[in-house]
């Protein structure tokens, strides 16, 4: 996928000493996010002016991320997650590694949309060949696609991680900022209308997940996302959540990780959110091989959804590649 | 692994003569030779909770074993091997077997070993035991299984066994003490074992009930299933058919769960308790498939309870059983285990027995159709009932067996004749050893009346999406044409 909206062809490449830790992010995050709301306000209507949602055009990148010191952590997310306990790192981990880069872009003073309160919708990966312990790292991140959404408007935050000078991971994490618009004669590229969803019929379950009320602070404190709303029942309130909800990846990571060796080394992992799973709670999930003739032929489908209302909460495809 | 060097030699001298050892004759032939059910021995099967609370599992083995051996005088004696296990296991009864061993009246010299294969433990037990006797490696041997709900092991919490591991690898107080304050309190809640299956988080009633939506397996055909299991063992303990099978045990002396008085209507009346979550959905598979979609139909009744038990059988060869003055009731003919794909719901959890007897049944040149006597385990009624409808599916056979249709039908009136799970219970490692017993009893009964050999399948299913099968035949009738020139006859 390449970038289609007015970013340039020619980014500037911002190289930082080492990838940034995320609690401090946060505490930017907050305070920037702030201040896009207040010059926003009211919410949800769309100053004009050409600059207001334009992305940074740069690329973030580290260079020469050790990996050697990690086997402890990655543990704990194997375990966490129900990945096998190997020195591979699952694409979920690659994820939660390259997650405070793309972060540290979304706080920037020119990044036009508040990183409270987006909301993660979709995330598309894949591994084109295992990154293992001892591996040394090129991690980079970079904002792209900024487009239109009945609902607002989505942005790509794209992070790829090489070693050994090949791309080795690429994730493409999408995320839906509520309220926001573009200007009405926005070019076509960037209204792009997803075709409405077909109604869910829940099938058979083949696995039921028992998500107690501290996996979001489990996972926060293994991926360093300690985002309120999946951390503290006050937090998620403010947010206009009943009680705390589960992490969407931390989800998708554990379908991936159920599918298990017939993944492959090299494989596309995808996922769409939909209804967020409120904690403690119960997810019925069925995670079967897709039949010949359908799409993602060879791989894996997953859904995840509410037994009792009959909600999807997630569904993704995991595809050898 | 290291291999020890070989120790210095030295060239010998003229005058030191290689000492050269006596011949010897082998003791046993080393082709393989039958291995034989010689008899068997359980407690009765009490309800959890019931009347064996407080009884280890080694508790409970080595009173079956006990019965065994006071029963075919074997007090004293070396044994090859008593082999056997249990599912639900506490890290302390690492050598449980060897324990009953050495608490029983049998030779301290009579060595023993633990397996498990949840629920399939008692049969593989046998089916281990009867191969060293096959191979001539023992003459004689133990088989069993031992389960208990009531004292099941109960683990502390992951953080806690971490922090306390922690604590004990530590080299200093501080160190320790820094260990130790990690731990939270709800680290202090203990984990308690389940019957889920780790991988998908789902119980095997739940997984059944999945099956049993895809066959569309009714209701009422999962009572019947019921009260036919209780009506049998409770018709056969009246006949006195337990009466050489069974050891009272603490002031048991029948089994708990069993219900003489069942009804098609109290069956009836149970409100189903596994499969109320699922979505109904048309069934996928068998005569049913494509009709309509049929609600929750397992209950309390039609699925087997938790219970405490254990059971053991013994082996041995014709030799060791003569010399013993011992009957010889059934010989061990072949066994075939089986696994399935369940966690992507390819197949059901307790589909594996499915795949398992039509491949044992090809190499043994036998049909669905030879058998005198059907024992298949009641996980759930409906367990039996998915069995027998995927065998009697076409399309199923050819897809997911590889046979050119159907694989057959049972006359339903040889299956588990003498009741089985549902009525008896399932202490899950010894209901391979009560299966066993009786069937190679039944089968010895038949062929004594007809003067014909008679036949048993036994078939169990496990957790894991495994399963186990074994034929046994009797043993003091002329015996059928044997294996390899059946298996010839039809390949050729």
């Amino acid at each position: 996928m390449t970038a289609t909206s007015h970013a340039s062809r020619n980014p500037r490449l911002v190289t930082l000493p080492s990838l940034p830790g995320l609690g401090g992010l946060y505490a930017k995050g907050v305070a920037s996010s702030g201040r896009i709301a207040v010059t926003r306000s009211p919410v949800g209507r769309v100053l004009p002016g050409p600059r207001d949602l334009v992305l940074p055009d740069v690329v973030y990148r580290v260079d020469d991320v050790p990996t050697s010191g990690v086997t402890e952590h990655l543990t704990a997310y194997q375990r966490l997650i129900g990945e096998r306990v190997c020195d591979t790192l699952p694409a979920g981990y690659l994820h939660v590694l390259a997650f405070p880069l793309a972060t540290a872009l979304m706080v920037r003073g020119d990044f036009p949309l508040p990183l409270l309160g987006l909301v993660h919708v979709s995330n598309a990966v894949s591994v084109h060949r295992p990154v293992g312990v001892g591996d040394v790292l090129e991690v980079r991140a970079s904002a792209e696609h900024l487009r239109a959404h009945r609902r607002g408007v989505q942005v790509d935050l794209v992070t790829e991680v090489s070693t050994g000078g090949e791309l080795a991971y690429r994730g493409v994490s999408t995320y839906l900022a509520k309220g926001f618009g573009l200007p009405p004669d926005e070019p076509p590229s960037r209204r792009i209308e997803e075709a409405p969803r077909e109604e869910f019929v829940p099938p058979l379950p083949t696995a039921r997940w028992e998500l107690g009320s501290g996996t979001g602070r489990a996972y926060g404190a293994i991926s360093g996302d300690r985002n309120p709303i999946h951390t503290s029942v006050l937090g998620a309130k403010a947010f206009g959540f009943p009680r705390t909800i589960a992490h969407g990846m931390y989800t998708a990571a554990r379908a991936l990780a159920e599918v298990g060796a017939a993944r492959g080394d090299a494989y596309d992992w995808t996922v769409e959110f939909e209804k967020p799973v409120l904690l403690p709670g119960t997810v019925q999930v069925a995670i079967t091989r897709v039949p010949d003739g359908a799409p993602h032929p060879g791989g894996f489908a997953y859904v995840g959804w509410h037994g009792r209302s009959g909600k999807r909460h997630f569904s993704g495809a995991v595809t050898p590649r | 692994m290291a291999i020890p060097k070989a120790p210095q030699t030295t060239t010998p001298t003229a005058d030191e003569q290689p000492v050269t050892r006596p011949e010897r004759t082998p003791t046993s032939s080393p082709a393989p030779r039958d291995a034989y059910v010689l008899g068997g021995n359980r407690i009765p099967f009490a309800r959890a909770g019931g009347k064996y609370t407080g009884a280890s599992n080694q508790d409970m083995f080595t009173a079956a074993l006990e019965g065994l051996v006071a029963r075919y005088g074997l007090q004293g004696e070396r044994l090859g091997e008593v082999v056997g296990g249990a599912v639900l296991k506490h890290s302390r009864d690492f050598n449980l077997v060897r324990e009953s061993v050495l608490g029983s009246s049998l030779s301290p010299q009579t060595p023993a070993f633990d397996l498990q294969q949840a629920c399939a433990t008692g049969l593989e037990a046998v089916v281990t035991v009867s191969n060293k006797i096959r191979l001539g490696q023992i003459e004689s041997g133990v088989a069993g299984g031992s389960d208990t709900v009531s004292d099941a092991p109960i683990a502390v919490s992951e953080g806690l066994r971490k922090a306390l591991l922690k604590a004990s690898h530590a080299k200093s107080l501080g160190a320790r003490l820094k260990a130790l304050a990690s731990i939270r309190p709800g680290d202090l809640a203990p984990s308690t074992p389940s019957t889920g299956e780790p991988r998908t988080g789902l119980s095997m009633g739940e997984h059944q009930a999945i099956t049993t939506a895809e066959w569309g397996v009714g209701r009422e055909a999962q009572d019947e299933v019921a009260l036919n299991s209780h009506l049998n063992l409770s018709a056969a303990w009246k006949a006195g058919f337990f009466d050489d099978l069974v050891t009272p045990f603490r002031g048991l002396t029948q089994d708990q769960n069993m219900r003489a008085d069942s009804s098609a209507e109290k069956l009836a009346s149970l409100k189903p308790v596994f499969g109320t979550h699922l979505t109904p959905s048309a069934p996928v598979h068998g005569a049913a498939a494509g009709s309509g979609a049929p609600g929750p139909t397992m209950t309390a009744g039609n699925s087997t309870p938790l219970t405490d038990g254990a059971s053991v059988v013994l082996l041995g060869s014709r030799e060791w059983a003569a010399e013993h003055d011992l009957p010889v009731l059934a010989r061990v003919v072949d066994a075939e285990s089986a696994a399935v794909d369940f966690v992507h719901g390819h197949e059901g959890l307790l589909m594996a027995p499915a795949h398992a007897v039509p491949r044992l049944l090809a190499r043994n040149g036998l049909t669905l159709e030879d058998f005198d006597f059907y024992e298949i385990h009641e996980a759930f009624a409906s367990t039996v009932l998915t069995t027998l409808a995927a065998w009697e599916d076409d399309d199923y056979c050819r897809t997911e067996l590889g046979l050119d249709g159907a694989f057959g039908s049972i006359d339903r009136s040889r299956l588990n004749v003498n009741g089985s799970s549902l009525a008896a219970g399932h202490p899950f490692a010894a209901t391979g050893g009560r299966i066993v017993a009786t069937a190679a009893k039944l089968v010895a009964q038949r062929a004594s009346e007809t003067g014909r050999p008679a036949r048993a399948l036994i078939s169990i299913c496990a957790a894991g999406g495994l399963g186990l099968a074994a034929i046994l035949e009797s043993a003091d009738v002329p015996t059928a044409p044997s294996a390899t020139t059946a298996a010839t006859t039809t390949e050729s």
